[in-house]
């Protein structure tokens, strides 16, 4: 049986193909328009799918197999429509944060999520209902415009793929994550709940699933936004078995998609599309020599592209010439290329700090060239050079270049606040400008503009009814009144946290957690008023120099309160005790192992080893495992939140115990510690 | 690329730790190449698998069955091997420590000879070159070269102007006799002929390791990662890595270069294109040519630094890593199917952004909604060099001709930043204009090749033109032509006699050095010349009188400088000799 596949691209053009000898053959083509967000195949009841269906902008469209338009509805949605579903005569669109559920073509109900919706599943027997994910938030259950269940998944699930064979009754389906790991969300019991079932382990994140079968076997099939394409074994009987990885290929640059199918030849292919437009498929690696296209074919193609690419550089050179000549005229016109095709994305630092930005083009990059106004500590790739450049003026600014190998198409670059400058008291984000030069043509260089948050920790989503009534936590609270909207409550808050806030509301409330301290950060605010709660005075008082600096540029009045109890440096500092003297430890062996591997000991080599006493045994065993750790940070975090509790709740600071809290930390006296950090105000002349 | 599935001809283990790049082979019966190497602060193992060592102060290793401990008490700075003896035809090991040197002979258990070295060790070669017939163990030193004989004395000794990185015997200009090259921490090639140094190579940064080529040929190798070939003193070609180049070897027709990451490849010797590569295990100690296997031509003998062997025999184009696509003509048609439609897409990309052009090319300048990436079509870009005393250095100028701003400079060169190789200019946005300056300051007076990626479009704009420059700085770009009479404190002056019409010195001038208008002579009869510039380093004065009689006077306080400027003229005038007068 020869399949087709119909493909929607940036442009918008739909295209529907079929391979024939590896060589495509385009069935129907439409006419380009705005970008083709989502794809799918679908039927009426009972026969064979073979209509496609493309969402772009706020329309619908249907096409038959031939490419006759059958079906065109612009919706009243404001918003692009981001993932659909079709059921029968039932369309379901998603856009922006509503789900809207279309029967016969007219809206029959709709429901509004907490957060940008993102994928979108649905399980139709005798009721239907809708698994929907949340950004930020996990899944929720929906029927009827209604939630029914919802499960918070930290992970940041990001895609949907429903078992291709599953009993009508089950509501279950696979997830795949923002930080590269693969679960299931299952709704049994009438409880939705999750498992992950492949730890993201440094694996880019997924950006598509599909199925692919073969052998009797299904394999879900991941696209990542690293370039690889995974094939997982996955047992259809028990759907909470660990798959098993069975294929890997990496492809250079990020999978927009991936489907099985058989296109090419009588077996099952997997076809995958990429982010700078590339389709191609892969077939299982034994019958890539069995399945033999005639010789001559091949080189006829060979050849027929050889003269399309002739033609091609041809009428390039001729354009360039055209290009180059007007340069020179008096006559000016305007040039303007179109933007270059990059992608960018900037993620929440993990426990060591760092801020990855991951920038992705469609053509070969030359060199990135990095701004700030801010010195940052920096990371590159091992594909490219990173240097920093000298800057004449004032030297705090940084200036860096990343100077990429031929044909990298994938960058990414690390950046932390630079360690020098520990503790300063933040007032805005820091604005990275990053300008990325493409190897060949066309000359141009695109800006991307980033914004460092001043709190780039607090990337961990949580759901908040769970942390108000931990009692282990004591609670600095802030409150802002004043004639501010949620909008701009929202613009404000970019400054301070990482990732995508929720969009503007009514009535926004989320929460956030460190994570390398584990603290949490609670933001409720509606139009005139917001409240935060944390247990790190730190963070409440970042947010406070924010929120008032940033009133102050928009003139807008506000009214700040803090209430900060006096015991919230004792209790935050006895909630990260146990790290703290795990950090402690770490630091001694980091500089013990240091200067054990000073006395070059493996030079010797002997079978057992060298000889050492029990406890430099150990960090000599252990040698390769230790290698950072996070203790001088948590030094500064513990003094700063004495600091910056002082500056809050006493308005003066004396420097001196300042210095004898950070003597008694970097000694881990821990009894000192908690002295000076639970006396008050008066006992405070002591030391 | 990918890495190649090549395997070695042989493999095998020290098990003992090797120090990178004190490694060498030696035949110690004439005969038996053995691998000797230094493991950590003063032992030296010697690896003999053709039949042991009898006796003596080498012991027989614990690790390893077929090699031999030296101890010495001294750390090992550097190893080398070579037939001193003019009676015997075996190798000699030679040991430099910080400060000594000894001479061992390993098959016969006696010392040959031990000197001291005042001036510190830190390469050792045994070769001959120049009118010795006897091979000379030469030692590289902090600043200088010496060659001993097999009886340890004296052959020749120079003053070398940096620390000693690395040697080769080459015959440079092809006269029959072999000269030294001298590679310096000072990014300077030098060539010794008869105690005098004939050419000097400027280079970008210390050179770390040289290798000869052919007979016309040699590689070297930087400290900033960059290897390449000479060829009769000219480039060929240098490729540039995150790594440095430990060793370089010629093997069959190719460059086998060892990487200081394990990383070996193979590169094409009149391109630098790398045709395979490999990885060790750990990183690189040495990589060295011996006829390990005894087969009659010499393998590539690569050393890692936790002690493995790996042997490689030259180069041979079938046992590249594209064998496969050799026996499937199918699979290289699909290859190159994939490579056209890259090419295809590539093109499609500058096509589109050329007919965006087009279909704007009807708006006005002047009207209001200018697009984030627009710009008026005949912008161009311009730079010029100045001089700028008050500051002590020259200024890029960087502008366009219209109302577009320059928003970034980004100027790339080697051997004139402090850190790297790029300089940038990112304004403020306040300070965003039309002329850019870009402040530089060659710390040495050789010519510099400058590019320059400018970006220009407006404040606002989200996209930027890419305007590319290259501009040459001449030699002595750092001194300032100044008018008014100026007479050098101190009268420190060197002078010299030649036969040379102003004419051509007039040209010289207008070469090498930067001046806003070329210099040119009054009349066709004029026969002298006198000008007076300034040094922007140290605001000194330098004064160049070509007298009617042939007599030149260079006054400078700067002896470097004025060597520099002899040597320029003197290339350029084609002098050999010259007679100094003072």
């Amino acid at each position: 049986m020869d399949q087709k596949f119909a493909v929607g691209d940036k442009n918008g053009v739909l295209q529907c193909l079929s391979i024939k000898d590896e060589e495509p053959v385009v069935q129907f083509k439409t006419l380009p328009g705005k970008p083709i967000t989502s794809v799918h195949l679908a039927c009426a009841m009972g026969t064979q799918a073979d209509k496609i269906f493309t969402a772009s902008g706020n329309e619908v469209k249907g096409y038959t197999r031939k490419g006759k338009v059958f079906l065109s509805i612009e919706t009243a949605l404001t918003e692009t429509i981001t993932s659909m579903c079709i059921i029968g005569s039932d369309l379901i669109l998603c856009s922006g944060r509503t789900v809207t559920y279309y029967r016969d073509l007219r809206e029959y109900n709709s429901y509004v999520c907490d957060d940008r919706v993102l994928d979108i599943a649905a399980f139709a027997n005798t009721r239907i209902r809708l698994l929907v994910l949340v950004a930020n938030k996990g899944a929720v259950l929906l029927e009827n415009g209604k939630l029914i269940s919802r499960t918070v998944i930290s992970s940041g699930p990001s895609r949907l793929a429903v078992p291709p064979s599953t009993h009508v009754t089950d509501i279950v389906a696979f997830y795949g994550a923002g930080d590269g790991s693969i679960g299931i969300i299952s709704y049994e019991e009438l409880t939705l709940s999750s498992k992950c079932l492949v730890d993201g382990r440094g694996l880019g994140s997924v950006v598509c699933l599909g199925w692919y079968f073969s052998n009797g076997n299904y394999h879900l099939s991941v696209g990542r936004h690293d370039g690889s394409i995974q094939l997982y074994l996955m047992d259809m009987e028990h759907f909470g078995e660990k798959p098993r990885l069975k294929y890997t290929y990496f492809c250079g640059e990020p999978v927009t998609s991936v489907t099985g199918g058989c296109v090419g030849t009588e077996e099952s292919e997997l076809l995958v599309a990429t982010f700078s437009g590339r389709v191609f498929a892969l077939r299982s690696s034994h019958l890539v020599t069995g399945a033999k296209v005639p010789q001559d074919i091949l080189t006829a193609r060979r050849g027929k592209l050889e003269v399309e690419v002739a033609r091609l550089e041809k009428q390039t050179a001729n354009e360039r010439e055209k290009y180059q000549r007007n340069t020179r005229s008096l006559h000016a016109g305007l040039s303007t290329p179109p933007l270059l095709d990059i992608q960018y994305e900037l993620l929440g630092a993990l426990s060591d700090g760092w801020q990855e930005v991951r920038i992705t083009s469609a053509v070969p990059l030359d060199m990135l060239f990095i701004y700030c106004s801010k010195k940052l500590e920096m990371q590159t790739d091992t594909a490219a050079v990173l240097s920093i450049c000298s800057s004449k003026e004032t030297g705090s600014d940084l200036l860096a270049s990343v100077r990429c190998q031929a044909g990298t198409r994938r960058v990414w670059v690390k950046m932390r606040d630079s360690s020098d400058s520990p503790t300063e008291s933040k007032f805005e984000g820091k604005r990275v400008l990053i300008y990325a030069l493409p190897v060949g043509a066309p000359r141009v260089a695109r800006l991307v503009t980033l914004k460092l948050p001043a709190l780039p920790y607090y990337s961990g989503h949580v759901a908040t009814e769970k942390n108000f009534e931990n009692p282990e936590r004591v609670w600095c609270q802030l409150e802002i009144a004043g004639s501010f909207s949620v909008a701009e409550m929202t613009s404000w808050l970019t400054e301070a946290l990482p990732g995508e806030l929720p969009r503007p509301a009514s009535n926004v409330s989320f929460t956030r957690s460190h994570t390398l301290l584990e603290t949490v950060l609670i933001c409720q605010y509606q139009r005139g008023s917001a409240t935060f709660k944390s247990d790190n005075v730190s963070t409440i008082a970042t947010i406070r120099n924010i929120v008032s600096n940033c009133s102050v540029e928009k003139s807008i009045r506000v009214e700040i309160s803090c209430d900060i109890p006096d015991s919230c440096c004792l209790r935050s500092f006895k909630n990260l005790e146990s790290k703290f003297k795990a950090e402690y430890q770490k630091n001694k062996d980091i500089i013990l192992k240091k200067a054990i591997s000073m006395l070059d000991l493996d030079s010797s080599m002997n079978e057992e080893g060298p000889l050492l006493c029990q406890d430099y045994a150990r960090v000599w065993d252990s040698r390769d495992s230790i290698n950072e750790t996070q203790f001088d940070e948590l030094v500064e975090t513990v003094v700063q939140w004495y600091s910056d509790w002082r500056a809050l709740s006493v308005h003066e600071n004396y420097s001196n115990v300042t210095s004898k809290l950070r003597s008694a930390l970097t000694e881990c006296r821990l009894d000192d510690v908690c002295k000076i950090l639970s006396s008050n105000s008066s006992s405070l002349k002591e030391y | 690329m990918q890495l190649s599935t090549v395997q070695p001809v042989f493999k095998l283990e020290l098990n003992h730790k090797v120090t990178p790049d004190v490694v060498t082979i030696a035949k110690y019966d004439g005969t038996h190449p053995c691998l000797t190497a230094s493991a950590g602060y003063d032992k030296i193992i010697i690896h003999h698998p053709h039949g042991g060592i009898a006796s003596g102060r080498a012991q027989r290793s614990q690790a390893h069955g077929e090699v031999s401990e030296l101890n010495l008490s001294q750390a090992i700075i550097a190893l080398a091997a070579g037939p001193l003896r003019p009676d015997s035809g075996r190798d000699m090991l030679l040991i430099g420590s910080p400060t000594q040197i000894l001479a061992y002979d390993v098959h016969d258990n006696t010392d040959l000879f031990f000197k001291e070295a005042p001036d510190g060790v830190n390469v050792i070669i045994t070769g001959y070159f120049g009118k010795y017939t006897e091979t000379l163990a030469i030692i590289g030193g902090n600043s200088s070269v010496q060659a001993v004989n097999w009886e340890g004395n004296e052959v020749f000794w120079n003053v070398v102007s940096g620390k000693v990185c690395a040697m080769i015997t080459f015959d440079f200009d092809k006269d029959g006799e072999n000269e030294l090259l001298i590679g310096c921490d000072d990014s300077f090639i030098r060539v010794l002929k008869n105690n005098q140094f004939i050419a000097e190579i400027a280079e970008t940064g210390p050179i770390l390791c040289l290798s000869p080529v052919n007979e016309v040929r040699f590689a070297y190798g930087l400290a900033n990662g960059t290897i390449g070939i000479y060829e009769e003193g000219i480039r060929l070609w240098r490729v540039k890595s995150k790594q440095n180049a430990l060793a370089l070897q010629w093997s069959g027709e190719t460059l086998a270069c060892c990487w200081s990451n394990g990383r070996v490849d193979w590169r094409e010797g009149t391109t630098g294109i790398v045709l395979r590569r490999i990885q060790m295990r750990a990183n690189a100690a040495a990589m060295l040519l011996a006829d390990y296997r005894s087969v009659g031509a010499p393998d590539l003998v690569c050393v890692s630094d936790k002690g493995e062997v790996l042997g490689y025999p030259p180069y041979q184009e079938n046992t590249g890593f594209n064998t496969a696509s050799k026996n499937m003509p199918s699979e290289e048609d699909r290859l190159a199917i994939t490579e056209l439609f890259n090419q295809k897409q590539a093109l499609m990309v500058e096509l589109q952004h050329y007919e965006a052009n087009a279909a704007s090319g009807s708006a006005s300048v002047e009207s209001l909604e200018r697009p984030a990436s627009a710009m008026p079509t005949n912008t161009r870009l311009q730079v010029a060099i100045l001089h700028t005393a008050d500051e002590g250095n020259i200024h890029l100028a960087v502008s366009t001709n219209n109302d577009t701003i320059v928003r970034a400079a980004l100027v790339l060169a080697e051997g004139i930043f402090e850190n790297g190789e790029t300089l940038v200019r990112h304004p403020l946005p306040s300070q965003l204009r039309s002329l850019l300056h870009v402040p530089l300051k060659p710390p040495r007076d050789v010519p510099v090749d400058v590019h320059i990626k400018a970006l220009i479009g407006y404040p606002d704009s989200e996209q930027f033109h890419i305007f590319e420059l290259t501009k040459q700085l001449p030699r002595f770009a750092m001194y300032q032509l100044i008018n008014k009479e100026i007479r050098n404190k101190g009268n420190s002056y060197v002078t010299f006699r030649i036969t040379e019409r102003v004419q051509r010195i007039c040209i010289w001038i207008n070469q090498n050095f930067l001046l806003e208008e070329e210099l040119d002579l009054e009349t066709e009869e004029t026969k002298e010349l006198h000008i007076n510039l300034l040094c922007l380093r140290d605001h000194s004065f330098l004064c160049m009188d070509f007298g009617p009689d042939g007599h030149v006077k260079f006054s400078t306080h700067d002896i470097r400088l004025a060597g520099d400027l002899i040597q320029s003229l003197a290339v350029y005038l084609n002098l050999s000799d010259l007679q100094n007068l003072h």
